[in-house]
């Protein structure tokens, strides 16, 4: 995320602006004055976690953390390259891909439709809702081992426990952003004769949209933990099973690496949940460019 | 817009004995009201004497308790805020409810009557307050409205927006005909505006005029001032 603001903090600082010029030109409000430069703001950001890394290195190298505790980072590459060679981390990380894909999928879809009932119908709302916030009471990777006795360790549990995760902040933000939608907006869509499929279409789901991704950020967030979680017990193929795989003879080499990949996907993941906001919330002045 | 093959004859609207409350309060009874085709009717009245529960009700927006209202077509409003959809383009809010079909080059014509004609793609949010309300109008418009009824649309805006609002409204009120119902609090504007002008209080109407048969507008303004409980005439 860090990553993704100072990347843009570049790209504004490449806008030619002569910095002894700039001191006496009045410049607009948005660019704010800084005493070092954005550009070396970000090297400066960067070199922490550099020097980190080569003081890693430095010890695992003279021996002084031995490779059985943490291996090198240079080592953790080449074991990177080795298993994409060998077509099993491709495998494992598809196979976890799908996982979180399906889980996502089924819990989403779950939870957006009785968000968007319980949203929009009172009678649902009575019927729905406390039960629903009853089982959200509780943390959902509390009933890991009910979920193994009831689906067994195969790809039910792992799709049921990703499902389960995801479907309450999408439930939740639905229903709120159907809520938050302007009455008199509704009344407009009244005014006009629009239908109630329309009234939907064009007036609550727009008026719901920053809400609902919301809580598909979130989602994402949620789902990806439970599958390390569901992965990391009884699991055939996934990077969890890459890791559990590898603790058995202690190669912590891949047992890093798995955490590397977990760590990159849940980036990935953000910032395109992201992107989808930039895209579909332009209109938003809280999100979108200007256009 | 080809308004001009509906004959001005018949009216816009036409409500007997209407009766609108509110549980067991009764805000409107048996008020009777006739606004030709073409006709530009002003409301004035204080706040909360019924007018725009009055208007809700042409709107169709809430139910009555008795007595009728005969509308040929469906009305069109324009509220005190523009009430633009903020996540749809100019063009697309102009078009709201129309058939998919010809509603970009409907929109076109009706934001173009409103000078507007160069910002159809552009955003509700990088309108000013006049801009808002003058896409609120061409949304109005675009339905080839019998009946449009106005609730406040100015009382927003600042004094000169307004007045440039009144010369646009009057303009296009005369090339397109609907009979209009301007609901206001403003003496002035019900003059500038209105052919004709009822003063509402307690949920009946009080009074009927017609401003163009005024010899004397000083004493014109402070009889309406005075119907609506301001006296003194401190307009002059």
């Amino acid at each position: 995320m860090s990553s993704l603001d100072s990347s843009f903090g570049v790209r504004r600082a490449a806008t030619p602006q002569a910095p002894a010029a700039a001191k006496r030109v009045r410049r607009p409000i948005s660019d704010p004055p800084h005493r070092i430069g954005t550009r070396a703001h970000v090297a400066l950001s960067w070199i922490a976690p550099v020097l980190l890394i080569a003081v890693w290195e430095w010890l695992a190298r003279i021996g002084w953390v031995e490779p059985q505790v943490l291996p090198a980072p240079s080592k953790v590459v080449a074991t990177a390259w080795k298993l994409t060679l060998y077509g099993t981390l491709l495998r494992d990380l598809g196979t976890s891909l799908l996982r979180a894909a399906a889980g996502f999928a089924i819990g989403g879809g779950i939870g957006f439709a009785l968000g968007t009932l319980v949203g929009f119908s009172r009678l649902a709302e009575a019927l729905v809702d406390r039960s629903v916030q009853m089982i959200r009471a509780i943390p959902f990777l509390a009933l890991l081992p009910l979920v193994i006795v009831w689906f067994g360790v195969g790809e039910g549990q792992k799709i049921f426990l990703v499902s389960l995760g995801v479907a309450f902040p999408v439930y939740i933000n639905t229903t709120l952003g159907i809520r938050q939608v302007d009455p008199k907006l509704l009344e407009l869509g009244r005014v006009r004769g629009l239908s109630t499929a329309l009234l939907i279409r064009r007036i609550v789901l727009p008026g719901a949209l920053p809400s609902i991704l919301t809580g598909v950020r979130y989602a994402l967030a949620t789902a990806w933990l439970a599958l390390v979680v569901a992965e990391t017990i009884g699991a055939q193929a996934g990077l969890g099973f890459l890791a559990m795989d590898a603790r058995e003879f202690l190669r912590t080499d891949v047992i890093v690496l798995t955490i590397v990949i977990y760590a990159l996907i849940g980036v990935l993941a953000d910032s395109m949940a992201r992107l989808l906001e930039r895209r579909l919330l332009a209109w938003h002045p809280n999100y979108g460019a200007a256009r | 817009m080809s308004t001009l093959t509906i004959s001005d004859a018949g009216p816009a609207v036409t409500v007997t004995g209407l009766r609108r409350a509110y549980g067991r309060r009764v805000v409107i009874d048996a008020l009777d009201l006739r606004i030709e085709r073409g006709e530009f009717v002003a409301l004035l009245g204080e706040s909360g004497c019924g007018k725009t529960t009055l208007l809700r009700a042409l709107a169709g927006l809430d139910p009555i308790q008795g007595g009728r209202i005969d509308a040929p077509g469906k009305p069109a409003v324009v509220f005190q805020e523009p009430r633009l959809l903020p996540w749809d383009s100019l063009w697309r809010n102009v078009s709201l409810g129309l058939p998919e079909r010809g509603a970009r080059e409907a929109a076109a014509a009706a934001l173009a009557e409103v000078g507007l004609g160069n910002r159809l793609d552009d955003w509700p949010r990088n309108l000013s307050g006049g801009q808002a309300q003058r896409v609120a109008l061409a949304r109005a418009l675009v339905q080839e409205p019998e009946l449009l009824l106005l609730d406040e649309p100015f009382a927003a805006l600042d004094a000169l927006t307004r007045i440039r609002m009144h010369g646009l409204v009057k303009e296009l009120v005369a090339r397109h005909r609907p009979g209009v119902l301007l609901v206001t609090h403003d003496v002035e504007e019900a003059i500038r505006l209105a052919d004709r002008i009822l003063v509402m209080r307690d949920g009946v109407i009080a009074a009927e005029h017609l401003p163009e048969t005024t010899a004397d507008p000083q004493r014109f303004r402070a009889l309406l001032l005075a119907e609506l409980g301001v006296q003194g005439s401190a307009a002059a």
